[in-house]
């Protein structure tokens, strides 16, 4: 390999997938000229992972499920470019939002009135969407996305398990402490859903022994006292019991246990 | 409850590859677009906002894409690359835009690009505090000074992520050919570093 040659593998090693080879080592081995230059815009190549990160604003998400239901209308179906599109996108997102407002309002009202399928039907597209949403930003690798996907926890059905079951997942494995906070005290509601009540009750105490952040202990430990659950308190005993425990852990325990009487 | 759509899981979320997600799309399911959307839309951003250096349009233009994706899902073809396909999108609909700005009122490229300098250093931030021996603040206006194209590939290798092959499929040349651009730019971006850095020693 000749200088010419190397300066083209010297970002390889950098980028996930490519591989700088044996020839590529030991020609940088034998040639300081390239040895230098490799590491200096090694090193530069680097740098740019310190540059601030540009975030889009909640607007982006809003527009674009609105203009997915827009078009799953009909309505946008026009060929446009950018700036000529959106005065025309906003009037049909504005109309299919309205519509999809009156559609909510009147499915509400009649529930599962089979004479109107269609309202019925947009009702489940739009719960399928915030699902889907919340189920999407869960699994993403930020903790303020995640944190995001928890609170759009609170838009779904507390019947919907496959959400109910991330949340379990998010309390019991997410790295970060905020969003197993965060997600301990979505699965409120689902404890109030007949659907999903018993699933969610067991949920939360399997995940108190899972857990050794103290102030995360402490919330499963209130919610479980909230719920008087009965069934909690072997485990909550065992923590009493424990001296590797927390020692306002345990009493928030033994405090649990008399609330429970 | 039945679903409308085809039921989301959470594995499917985390596992089903794009180019499979994306001809479900194509085959009539739209409402998966939405799995792309959550995975991909903050890179697009930010490819938009490194490319014109305004939040504003970059988030019309992201919009814009997914629009489009909608628009041609059939012709998608899932044995292609999917990031490839999705960045060819996003450059057309940045051209289409520019000439569409362009029409609509004379834009000084070069005025532009110093303007964003000034308000760097107008404005500086915890970036500007020297770093790992770099100056964050002179990094970022020399990338706002380097030309379109190197611009571009960069932002693409090294903020998207992408792979060689599929920067070649974007950009239509060979890889051997990507691997050479990219030198030339990160070597053009030091020169405008170093250049930047002399002037603001002098």
């Amino acid at each position: 390999m000749n200088c010419e040659q190397a300066k083209t593998q010297m970002l390889g090693g950098t980028i996930p997938g490519e591989n700088q080879g044996e020839e590529f080592a030991a020609h940088l081995a034998s040639c300081e000229t390239c040895r230098t230059e490799s590491s200096r815009i090694g090193a530069l190549w680097q740098s740019l992972d310190l540059l601030p990160v540009e975030e889009p604003s909640g607007k982006v998400r809003e527009r674009f499920y609105e203009m997915l239901g827009a078009y799953r209308q009909g309505q946008a179906s026009v060929t446009m470019p950018v700036k000529q599109a959106w005065p025309r996108m906003i009037w049909q997102v504005a109309a299919a939002a309205a519509l999809l407002a009156v559609g909510l309002g009147i499915g509400y009202g009649v529930r599962e009135d089979r004479s109107r399928p269609e309202l019925v039907q947009l009702r489940e597209e739009v719960a399928s969407m915030r699902q889907l949403v919340a189920l999407s930003l869960m699994q993403q690798q930020s903790a303020s996305d995640r944190l995001r996907g928890v609170s759009w926890s609170y838009q779904v059905e507390p019947s919907d398990e496959e959400v109910m079951n991330q949340l379990v997942t998010t309390v019991n494995h997410d790295p970060n402490v905020n969003v197993r906070l965060a997600a301990v005290d979505a699965l409120r509601p689902f404890t109030g859903s007949p659907a999903t009540h018993l699933m969610a009750r067991n949920a939360v105490i399997q995940a108190l022994p899972k857990q050794t952040t103290p102030i995360v202990q402490v919330a499963l430990i209130d919610f479980l006292a909230e719920l008087k659950e009965r069934n909690a308190a072997p485990e909550l005993r065992r923590m009493v019991s424990d001296p590797d425990i927390d020692s306002g852990v345990r009493k928030r325990a033994e405090w649990a246990l008399e609330r429970m009487q | 409850m039945s679903r409308v759509f085809s039921y989301v899981t959470v594995s499917t979320l985390v596992n089903t590859r794009d180019n499979v997600v994306m001809a479900e799309v194509g085959a009539g399911q739209v409402a998966r677009l939405a799995v792309l959307f959550e995975r991909h839309h903050r890179a697009l951003f930010r490819y938009f906002v490194s490319m014109n250096g305004n939040r504003e349009v970059a988030e019309d233009l992201v919009q814009e894409v997914f629009f489009r994706m909608l628009r041609y899902r059939t012709s998608y073809d899932p044995a292609q690359s999917f990031t490839a396909w999705m960045y060819q999108i996003a450059r057309n609909a940045g051209v289409d835009q520019v000439r569409k700005r362009g029409s609509a009122q004379v834009v000084d490229i070069d005025s532009f690009v110093d303007r964003r300098a000034e308000l760097v250093s107008a404005s500086p931030g915890p970036e500007e505090s020297v770093s790992r021996g770099q100056d964050l603040a002179l990094l970022r206006r020399a990338m706002d000074r380097l030309p379109e194209d190197k611009r571009e590939i960069l932002v693409l290798s090294r903020f998207q992520g992408m792979k060689h092959e599929d920067i070649a499929e974007v950009l239509g040349c060979e890889v051997g050919t990507v691997k050479v651009r990219v030198y030339r730019a990160i070597r053009a971006l030091e020169q405008i570093y170093f250049a930047l850095e002399k002037e603001k020693a002098s």
